[in-house]
C-alpha cells in the first residue's frame, strides 16, 4: 500500500538501530557463554559448553533460582486471589470507598520500587517482622497486584451484566455464579496476568534487595556477584533464562494478544 | 438489607457481606497504605549515634532542615532530575520512530515486532546493566569497534563511571517503556483523518507534522513521564555504571539505608523523591494519556 519512500527507509533504519541497542546487552553474555573467559578476555578460538557444566555445580546460584521460583509462584498465586477478589469488589460492590481502595492498589505500581521497598522495610521493622523470603513474597505480591488487578478488572468490565443476571435468574447462588459463569470468562485474563506477574517477580530487584533478609533471589545473587566480577557460568545462566522467558512470552502472547488486541480494534 | 429480585438490580449482586468489605479495605490498607504512612512518619524521627528516637513526643523537622540547608542534597536532586529528564527526552526521541514504524506495519508483523520489543524487558535487569557496562567499558565492545574502525587509537574512558554512562545506560534500558505509550496513541489515531489529510493534498510529511504528531503528543508526554519516573527511582544502574562521580539521588537514599544507616534521614530524602515523582505523574496524566496500565 505504501511506497518505499526515503523517510520510510530512514524510519526502518532507526528502528533497526534501536533493536540493536536493545538486543546488544542480551546477546553479549549469551554469545560469550559458549566461549572460555580468561583474565577478562574472551577466547574466541573454540566454542564449548564448559560454562553450562560449571553452572550445575554452583550451589549459590541454584539455591537462588529455587528461591526465585518459590517467591514468584507464591506471589503470583496470592496476587491472583487478591486481585480477583478486589476486582470483583470494585466491579460489583456499591461501597463508597472502592475508588480509594483502587488508588491504594495502584500506588506501588505508580511509585518507584525504591519507595515501595523502603516503605515495606520500615513497616516490617515497625511490627518486628523478621526479614525473610516471606517479606520478599509480600513485597512482590504488593508490586504485581496492580497489574493483576487491572487485567482482571478490564475483563470483568467487558463482561456484560446480562450473563450474570441470567445466572441468577436460573437460580444459581452467588458462589455458583462466580465459579460457573465469571471464572471461566476470566480464564485467559488470569493466565495472561499470571505470566506477566511471574515475569515481573522473576526479575524484581529493587524491592527485593531492600526487604530480603539473608536469602537471595536470582537477581540479588547476580547483583552481589557483579561486584566481584562475573564467572562464566553466569553467562550460561543468562542464556538459559532468556530461552525460558522467550518461551514464556510466546505462551503469554497467545493467551493475551489475540483477544485483547482484536477486541480493541474491532 | 435490600431485597434482590433475581438480579434485577443492575450493578448490584446483593450486598457485599461485611467481612468481605472489611477484607477489601483492610488488606490494601495494611500492606500498602500503612507502610507508606509509617514511612512518612519515619522521616520525622531522628538518629543520634546508633540510637533511634522514634517517640511521638520527639518528632523533628531536622531531617528536612538538613536536606534544605546542606550543600549536597538539593544539588544532587536537581542534577538527578535533569539527568532523568534527559533520559526521558532521549528515550522518546528513539522511541517515537520505532512506535511510528510499528504502528505502520500490518497485521501479524506488527505484533511480532511488538513482541520483539517486549522480550528484552523480561530479560534480567541486572544482567543488562552489567552487559551495558561491559560494552561501554575501556576494554568493551564499543571501544574495540571504534579502534578497529580506526576512529580512535586509544580506548575512550568517558563511557563508564560518570553521569554520561548513567544517561546512556538508562536510556537503553528504558526505550521500550517509551515506545509502548506512543504506539498505543498512534494506534488510536482515526484512519479517516489521515486519509482526509491526504485527500486534501497534504504530503506524507505534512500529514505527519500537522495531524499525526499533534494528536500523538499525549502519548509522548505519557511516555516521557513513565520513563522519567522509572529512571529517577532506579538506584541500581547508577550504582553499577556511575562510579564515584555519577552520584544520583536514588543512590544517596539507598546508602542511608545501607552504609550510612540513617533510616529517618533516608525517609525524608525519599519523601522528597516522592514529591518529584508525584509532580511527574500529575504532569503526565494531566497532559498525557493515562499511564499505560492496561
Amino acid at each position: 500500500m505504501r511506497r518505499l519512500s526515503l523517510g520510510r527507509i530512514g524510519l526502518g533504519a532507526l528502528t533497526g538501530l534501536v533493536f540493536i541497542l536493545l538486543y546488544g546487552p542480551i546477546f553479549v553474555p549469551i554469545v560469550s557463554s559458549f566461549f572460555t573467559v580468561k583474565y577478562g578476555q574472551v577466547d574466541w578460538s573454540h566454542a564449548n559448553l564448559d560454562a553450562y557444566a560449571l553452572l550445575v555445580n554452583n550451589d549459590g546460584i541454584l539455591t537462588a533460582l529455587e528461591n526465585t521460583l518459590l517467591v514468584g509462584v507464591s506471589a503470583v498465586v496470592l496476587a491472583l486471589i487478591l486481585g480477583c477478589f478486589l476486582a470483583m469488589f470494585y466491579r460489583f460492590s456499591r461501597s463508597p470507598g472502592r475508588g480509594f481502595v483502587q488508588f491504594i492498589i495502584f500506588l506501588p505500581f505508580l511509585m518507584p520500587p525504591i519507595i515501595t521497598g523502603l516503605a515495606l522495610l520500615i513497616f516490617f521493622d515497625d511490627i518486628n517482622f523478621d526479614r525473610s523470603l516471606i517479606t520478599v513474597i509480600i513485597g512482590h505480591t504488593v508490586f504485581v497486584l496492580a497489574l493483576v488487578y487491572r487485567t482482571i478488572l478490564v475483563r470483568l468490565q467487558s463482561l456484560g451484566m446480562n450473563m450474570i443476571e441470567a445466572s441468577y435468574d436460573l437460580g444459581a447462588s452467588g458462589w455458583q455464579t462466580f465459579r460457573l459463569v465469571i471464572l471461566p470468562n476470566l480464564k485467559s485474563a488470569l493466565i495472561g496476568a499470571a505470566i506477566l506477574a511471574f515475569a515481573l517477580s522473576f526479575d524484581e530487584t529493587m524491592i527485593t534487595i531492600l526487604v530480603t533478609g539473608t536469602d537471595n533471589t536470582l537477581p540479588i545473587r547476580l547483583w552481589a556477584m557483579m561486584r566481584l566480577g562475573f564467572t562464566p557460568d553466569i553467562n550460561a545462566l543468562v542464556a538459559i533464562i532468556l530461552a525460558f522467558t522467550t518461551v514464556l512470552v510466546l505462551v503469554a502472547s497467545r493467551q493475551l494478544i489475540p483477544k485483547e488486541f482484536t477486541t480493541r480494534e474491532a | 438489607m435490600k431485597t434482590r429480585i433475581a438480579g434485577l438490580e443492575v450493578n448490584q449482586i446483593g450486598r457485599t457481606p461485611w467481612p468481605l468489605t472489611l477484607l477489601a479495605y483492610g488488606l490494601p490498607t495494611f500492606f500498602i497504605l500503612i507502610p507508606l504512612l509509617s514511612f512518612l512518619t519515619y522521616s520525622f524521627f531522628w538518629v543520634k549515634g546508633t540510637e533511634l528516637h522514634s517517640s511521638f513526643q520527639d518528632l523533628t523537622f531536622l531531617n528536612y532542615v538538613r536536606i534544605f540547608t546542606d550543600q549536597i542534597y538539593l544539588p544532587v536532586l536537581w542534577r538527578t532530575t535533569v539527568l532523568c529528564l534527559e533520559v526521558a527526552v532521549l528515550a522518546v526521541c528513539f522511541g517515537y520512530p520505532v512506535a511510528y514504524f510499528l504502528a505502520s506495519l500490518q497485521g501479524r508483523k506488527k505484533y511480532m515486532f511488538l513482541m520483539l520489543l517486549l522480550v528484552p524487558l523480561l530479560m534480567s535487569y541486572v544482567i543488562k546493566i552489567y552487559a551495558i557496562r561491559s560494552i561501554l567499558g575501556g576494554n568493551g565492545f564499543l571501544n574495540r569497534f571504534l579502534m578497529a574502525s580506526g576512529l580512535i587509537d586509544q580506548p575512550l574512558t568517558f563511557f563508564v563511571f560518570n553521569l554520561q554512562a548513567v544517561l546512556l545506560a538508562l536510556t537503553v534500558l528504558l526505550i521500550p517503556f517509551a515506545v509502548l505509550p506512543i504506539f498505543l496513541s498512534l494506534e488510536k489515531l482515526p484512519r479517516n483523518l489521515l486519509e482526509a489529510s491526504a485527500d486534501l493534498g497534504a504530503s506524507e510529511l505534512q500529514t505527519f507534522l500537522r495531524v499525526v504528531l499533534p494528536m500523538s503528543l499525549p502519548g509522548v508526554i505519557a511516555a516521557a513521564s513513565f520513563v522519567f519516573v522509572l529512571a529517577i527511582g532506579d538506584f541500581l544502574t547508577p550504582q553499577m555504571v556511575g562510579g564515584n562521580s555519577g552520584f544520583t539521588f536514588g543512590r544517596i537514599i539507598y546508602s542511608q539505608f545501607g552504609t550510612a544507616y540513617n533510616w529517618p534521614f533516608g525517609s525524608a530524602l525519599s519523601v522528597l523523591l516522592c514529591a518529584v515523582v508525584i509532580i511527574a505523574i500529575v504532569v503526565g496524566s494531566r497532559f498525557g494519556n493515562k499511564r499505560g496500565l492496561a
